[in-house]
Order: structure tokens, then sequence, then C-alpha cells
């Protein structure tokens, strides 16, 4: 018996030994409750059984006598009960301060002036009253936003510039002087929302609210986006999750696998392959750029395959991009589906995508499907 | 022996996850875009003198309107332009305009020619692909149709835009509402689909109804009280000629609509207090009985291939919608959601169907499909009824009216996503609108 088939053979007996004995085919016992109980003798349960716990029902219930005549009336008084005088503010001499001129002619028959022309002063409700009710506030008004987007995007503030992406404004900083940073200014996403929402339904959602409602809760702060760093200065760690991190391991295992094996496939880009998570940048790249909302009822039931060539600087070439196929639509549809997709390719490729230079070789050909089937009626 | 054991767990991950290799180009689906108005520039159409400059400038503003109006584009102020197109031929500065994020340019040209008829010329241009959208077109016309031509530029950028068909270069007959609710006067009007040109077609002697254009636009069916009882009128919009369709003795006949061929008129008559569906044929006052349930049946269009009518009835004790073939026959109830629903008219491109719904005393303007499904309650009013489709059917117009007695009617239009609210603008109060189809 050679070495291997020891290995292998040890290797096969710890990974069944691992699988029973090391928790893979135990579950977790099911949630039980425990109730104390108490033993207890049958006069004491026939005592429990007896005793008066529920309300007995009263058949005939004392009412109070009616008390004697001429006992115990309160005798009414009409002394007592002095009418409360009027208070009726007198008149004033002068007139009271109007500036409105009196018709010469013919002279209107004006009221007495027994009432003063000054409102009654009101006094204000205890301030305890408005703590039994919870503060009332007018509802949020439904944010304006025109657009939809993959993400809801909240109202940015009205100095702050409308952009592709989120940036903060760079401010100078002594500290950080080694650090050559570009001078940008603050630029946020344009306001969005997910769906459309009619007239209609914003009138249910209205009708059918409460009149009182809590204040609603403060939107909690989106954490602020780091400005772009500059070419020169090193790119932050982004804290990796696990879903990353098994690709990212995946992608260096596959990358020496294919190392080795190199040279058999010449057709086949070397190096390790985009993770998923870059996968997923580039298409929410291209995805904030393609705008779906002048397109025809039937486009927007047209999918078109586009490829487009990049360059290493992570830039689209504009005269690559081409449609490869279409489907769901007439020619004239998938015209001005694939227009639409060229449009998001080169909008948002302008200032190139963020993508990893080493895997040049992965992301130099790409086909995009672009495929609006969500976003018909939304 | 830890080497070997690494390899084999690192074989054993290589085995069983082969599909993550990848070969060929990079493979990526995208579901989720956005919506959102599209930013175009219209530059002063150019032009030689100091007439043809105020033209072109006229004409770009009604160019950008119409484009802005359907809530797909945004126009760019022209203050914000870097580069001044000066000259028609010159090459566009592709860079300047995506500065300002532009991704449509619509450039153009006016001129005089010879019999002083305006001839205007125009570019369409996607401005981050650097190249036209189209080709280049001219347009001649009268000077005083300036309007129709800007129009029909605009159609022409909206069509290679959104691959919609056009519907700027339309008209809207409707009824002009002046005075006090209770002495209300009401003429029928036409105008420019945007609310411009209006002119009057009847005086305001007596009450007029529900207009209603023919399928090539150049007649209008109306119901009269001008003898007293409602009567079906037939109106050539050119000369403002009419005549009274046959009627029977002690009947009244109303909703009229014309069918596709536009020689049919379906629509109700009352007899023996019970209102049914009929047809006419327009010129010889032949009819037919379509419906005989003792209900009433009233606010008949047909499907744009004339085979199909839909219509309201309320012969299952409350106002639905139902489909019938177009000479008669077994109906089809389609609406079945809570509420009452009522004047149903089929959509040019024949998928949709709009109808007003009165439901827990709000009324709304909805949509939904042939066969009854999809409903979607586009608006919600007071009281709005009366909807009419645009010729490319993507667009709604309908009466609102505000509560009270001071209350007015006004007309409105929405976008079948049930976007783009917007009042048309119009001099006096306006009801029961009626979208031509697209002028020639």
């Amino acid at each position: 018996m050679n070495t291997g088939q020891i290995i292998s053979g040890a290797g096969h007996l710890a990974l069944m030994g691992w699988a029973l004995f090391g928790g893979a085919f135990q579950s977790e016992p099911l949630p039980f409750q425990v109730t104390e109980v108490t033993a207890i003798s049958a006069e004491e349960f026939a005592a429990l059984s007896n005793a008066p716990n529920n309300p007995e029902a009263v058949a005939n219930v004392d009412t109070p006598e009616p008390p004697a005549e001429g006992e115990g009336v309160p005798e009414l008084s009409a002394t007592e009960d002095a009418t409360p005088e009027m208070s009726q503010p007198e008149a004033s001499e002068t007139p009271p301060a109007d500036t409105v001129p009196e018709p010469q002619e013919p002279p209107a028959p004006l009221p007495e002036a027994e009432v003063s022309d000054a409102p009654p002063v009101l006094t204000p409700p205890e301030e305890d009253v408005a703590a039994l009710v919870p503060e009332v506030s007018p509802r949020p008004q439904p944010r304006p936003a025109p657009r939809v987007a993959p993400e809801p995007v909240a109202q940015p503030d009205p100095d702050v510039e409308i952009d592709e992406v989120d940036q903060q404004e760079t401010t100078p900083d002594a500290e950080a002087a080694e650090t050559v940073k570009e001078d940008t200014r603050e630029t946020a996403r344009e306001e969005a929302t997910t769906e459309i929402v009619t007239e209609a339904e914003e009138n249910d959602l209205a009708s059918a609210a409460p009149t009182r409602s809590p204040r609603p809760r403060t939107r909690p702060e989106t954490p602020a986006t780091e400005a772009e760093p500059t070419q020169d200065a090193p790119a932050p760690s982004e804290p990796e999750t696990d879903e990353n991190a098994v690709n990212n391991a995946l992608a260096e295992a596959l990358g020496q696998g294919q190392a080795q094996t190199g040279g058999t496939d010449q057709g086949a880009p070397s190096g390790p392959p985009l993770t998923a998570g870059e996968k997923d940048a580039l298409r929410v790249a291209v995805q904030n750029c393609w705008n779906v909302g002048s397109l025809s009822s039937e486009a927007l039931r047209t999918t078109v395959v586009v490829s487009v060539t990049m360059s290493e600087d992570s830039r689209p070439v504009t005269s690559s991009i081409e449609m490869l196929s279409a489907s769901g639509g007439s020619g004239s549809a998938a015209k001005q589906a694939y227009e639409a997709a060229r449009r998001a390719i080169i909008r948002c490729g302008a200032s190139g995508f963020n993508l990893p230079k080493d895997k040049y070789d992965h992301w130099r050909d790409i086909e995009m499907t672009f495929n609006p089937e969500r976003m018909r009626i939304k | 022996m830890k080497h070997y054991v690494m390899t084999l767990l690192a074989a054993l991950m290589l085995w069983t996850l082969p599909a993550v290799a990848q070969n060929g180009p990079l493979r990526l689906e995208l579901t989720e875009g956005v919506i959102e108005p599209m930013p175009f520039a219209v530059p002063e159409f150019v032009a030689d003198d100091a007439a043809g400059a105020e033209m072109g400038r006229r004409i770009a503003q009604v160019v950008a309107a119409d484009l802005t109006g359907t809530g797909l584009f945004r126009e760019i102020p022209q203050d914000a332009f870097i580069s001044r197109v000066t000259s028609f031929s010159s090459p566009v500065q592709f860079a300047d305009w995506k500065a300002i994020n532009a991704q449509a340019l619509v450039t153009g040209a006016v001129t005089l020619d010879s019999t002083g008829k305006l001839v205007v010329r125009f570019r369409l241009y996607d401005v981050f692909a650097g190249q036209e959208l189209g080709d280049g077109l001219q347009l001649v016309g009268t000077q005083d149709g300036w309007r129709r031509i800007a129009h029909k530029v605009a159609d022409q950028v909206y069509s290679r835009i959104t691959g919609e068909a056009p519907y700027f270069d339309s008209r809207v007959v409707f009824v002009s509402e002046t005075g006090p609710k209770d002495q209300r006067a009401k003429r029928l009007a036409i105008m420019d689909y945007d609310g411009a040109n209006v002119s009057y077609l009847t005086g305001s002697s007596s009450i007029v109804l529900a207009p209603r254009f023919s399928p090539s636009g150049d007649r209008i069916l109306y119901t009269s009280y001008e003898s007293g009882f409602p009567r079906i009128y037939v109106m050539n919009v050119g000369s403002a000629q009419r005549r009274a369709l046959e009627q029977q003795e002690g009947s009244m006949s109303f909703a009229p609509r014309f069918a596709p061929d536009g020689r049919t008129v379906v629509y109700s008559m009352t007899r023996g207090g019970n209102t049914d569906l009929y047809s006419m044929d327009i010129n010889s006052g032949a009819g037919t009985r379509l419906t005989t349930a003792p209900s009433i049946e009233t606010a008949p269009s047909f499907s744009p291939d004339g085979r199909r009518i839909v219509f309201e009835s309320d012969r299952s004790g409350n106002q639905q919608l139902y489909v019938m073939p177009a000479n008669g026959g077994e109906a089809q109830r389609i609406s079945f959601g809570q509420g009452r629903y009522g004047t149903p008219v089929w959509s040019p491109r024949g998928d949709l169907i709009a109808f007003t719904k009165q439901s827990k005393g709000r009324f709304h303007i909805g949509v939904m499909r042939v066969d009854g499904s999809e409903e979607r309650l586009l608006t919600a009013s007071f009281l709005e009824e009366g909807p009419t489709w645009s010729p490319n059917g993507r667009v709604i117009m309908f009466t609102r009216e505000t509560q009270g007695a001071q209350g007015s009617a006004s007309l409105y239009s929405v976008d079948i996503t049930g976007r783009n609210l917007r009042e048309v603008p119009t001099d006096t109060g306006a009801s029961d609108p009626s979208w031509s189809p697209l002028q020639d």
C-alpha cells in the first residue's frame, strides 16, 4: 500500500468521521416549554374547584331606597344662583382706533358699538392636554421624484450638484497634505424612487391614513461615501464579505489552476477572473445610465444583446459597440432598445468603469444583455 | 503529508465548482435600469434674417414644449449652452453638448422660399454616440402654419428616440363651458392638442354634448339639445356645415361614435323607457339594433379592427363594461372590480381600454386589457370622466371637474403609465374631449 492510498484513506476516514460526529447531520432540538406542576390531593382539587373564582350572577340587586319626601331633597332657591352679571364691555367714549372712514351720504345705519371690535383673547390650552395625544404632524409629502432607479435615493441637499455618483467635497486638510487630492465638488445622485406611484394610488394611501399619526422617524443617515481616491493613492481595502471572500479565494484558486494548465488553451484569458462583486459593480454602473423612460412600449418588451470592447483604461471603445441579437420586438423596437443600451455604455463609461487592471484580459470583451422585463410597469 | 492534504482539498474544490471558469467575453445581464426624462437641447433654429430668426425661435420653443410635455424628455435651458449653433451645416461640437449632459440635440434652420412658403430643416443627433439619429428632414408650409410644422418636427424627434408613433400634430374637439353651473353655456370648440389655436364650431344657444372625431378627422359627431331632446348631428370640420342623423319618432339618441370605416355610427337610443345600442349607415340612415336587454346600454366604442364593441351596461345591477361583436350578439363582461365602470374607449393600438371608474366616492380614469385583466387606475379626484386616446395610444385626455357651485371643468392628460398628469390649458372651462387622428 503506497503513501497516496494511505493519505487518501485517512482523508476519507476523517471526512466521514467529521460528517458523522462533527455535527453535520445533527439537527437542533425542537424548542419546548417546561411547565412546573404540583401534585395535589383530590380534596385539595375539590376545594379549589368549588372556590368562587368567578363572580356569581346576582339576580336580586338591592336598590337603594328612595329618600323620603321632604327629606334630603335640596331646596331649590332661585336666590342662591344669582344671575351672573353680564360683563359687557363698556362703550368707550372715544371710538376705537378704527381708521375706516365714516360714509358721508347717506349715513349708514351702523350698529351700536356694544361689543368691542377687538377679538377675544383666547387662553392657550394647558400644556398637559397635548401630552394625552400623540404629537400631530402633517403627513410627509410624497417626494416628487420622477426618476425610477434600482436603488431609492434620498433627496439630496439643494446645494449639491447632481451626478452619477455620491462624492464628498474635498476640504483642505493639513494633516493629509501628503496625499494629493484633486479638487472635487460635492455631488450626489439624483433623487429616485423604486416604483411609479400614480395619483390614484397616492390618494388611496392618503385617504386610508389616520388623521393623527406619530411623527415619522427620521431617516437613518446614510454613511458618507469616501472621496474618489486619486490614481496615485493606493486603493482602500474594502472589508470583504463572506461571499466576496469565497469568490476571491475561488478566483485565486482558479487562476492558479489555469496558470498551471496554461498553454493548453491559447484563446482563454490569463489571470484570475472577475469576482462576483466586481461583475456586480460593473453591472450596476451601466444600469445607472440605462434610461428606459423614453422607450416605447414595444421597445420595453425587447431584449438586446450588445457587445463592446474595452480599452485598457476601462473606457468603452465607442466604435466597437454593436448589437449581437434582439428578441421580443420588431426591428424598429430593437433599434430603440439598442440605442438606449449604447447610450448607457457610453455615458457611464465616459470616465472609465471601476475595473481591476490586472484582469484586463477578462473584461476586454463584454457582452451585455439588456432585459427590460422588470421595467415595463414599475 | 500536509502538502498532499492541501492538494486534495484544492482538487476537490476545483472539481465541485468548474462552472466558475470563464472563456470568451465577459457576459452580464442587466435587468434594472432607470426611468427618467431624457435631457435634450433645442437651440433656436438659425435663419437668414430677423423675421426668420423670430420664427426660428418660436419653432424651437414649440418643439421643446412638445417634447417636455410628454414627460419623457427634459429641456436643457438655452443659457446653459456652451456651443452656439450659427450654421445649420456646421459640424456639431459634441463635447460641448456632452458637457451639459444633453443626450439628444435638435438643430434646425428656417428660410422663406421665393413663393413666401416657410421652409424648415432640422437634424437630430445622439450626442453621446456622436452621430445623427435618422436623416435630416425638410418641411414646407405656409407661414401661418408654423406651429404645425413645429409639431411635425417634434413628432419626428419623438418617434426617432422613443419608437412610439407621433401625436403632436393632432387636434382636440371639446365642449367649451362658460358661466355658473346652473346656467352654463356650452359650445363646440376645436384646438391643437396643446391648447393653442382654439376656434368655436357652434353657438351657445343650445347644449351640446360628447363630440367625437371621425377616423379621418374631417367630421365630428355630437349630441345637441337644439330641439329640446337629445339628437345626433354630424358636422364637417372644414366647412362647419352640419346635419341631423335619422331618428325615429318618440326616441332620444345620444352617445354616438364612428366605426373605423367612417361610414357607420354606433349610438344609444332610448325608446319606450329602454336604452339600447344601435348602428346606422351614416349616408342611408339604415339602422340595426345591436342589444335587446331591458337594461341601459350606452357609451359604445369600436375596436380598431371594427370587429368588436365595448360598452357600458347595468344589466348585472351595477354599471359595468361589456364587449360584444360589432354586429351584436352575446356580450362578455370584462370589468369585475368594486365600483361602477363607464365611458369605455378602445385604444388605437387595440391593446387597452380606457374607462371611468367611480369607487368609494371618487372618480378615476383607468386602463385595462381588453379581456379586463391588469386594471390600473391612473388618476383620482372629485369628478372626472370621458377619456379619449391620443392617436398613438400613449396618452389619455379626460375631463376633471372641481367641487362646489363655482366648480369648473377642465381638460387633463396623463401618460398610460400614470405619470405626467398635466392640465391642458384652455381659455374657458372645457369638457368632453375627443382627440383627432394625426393630421396629414
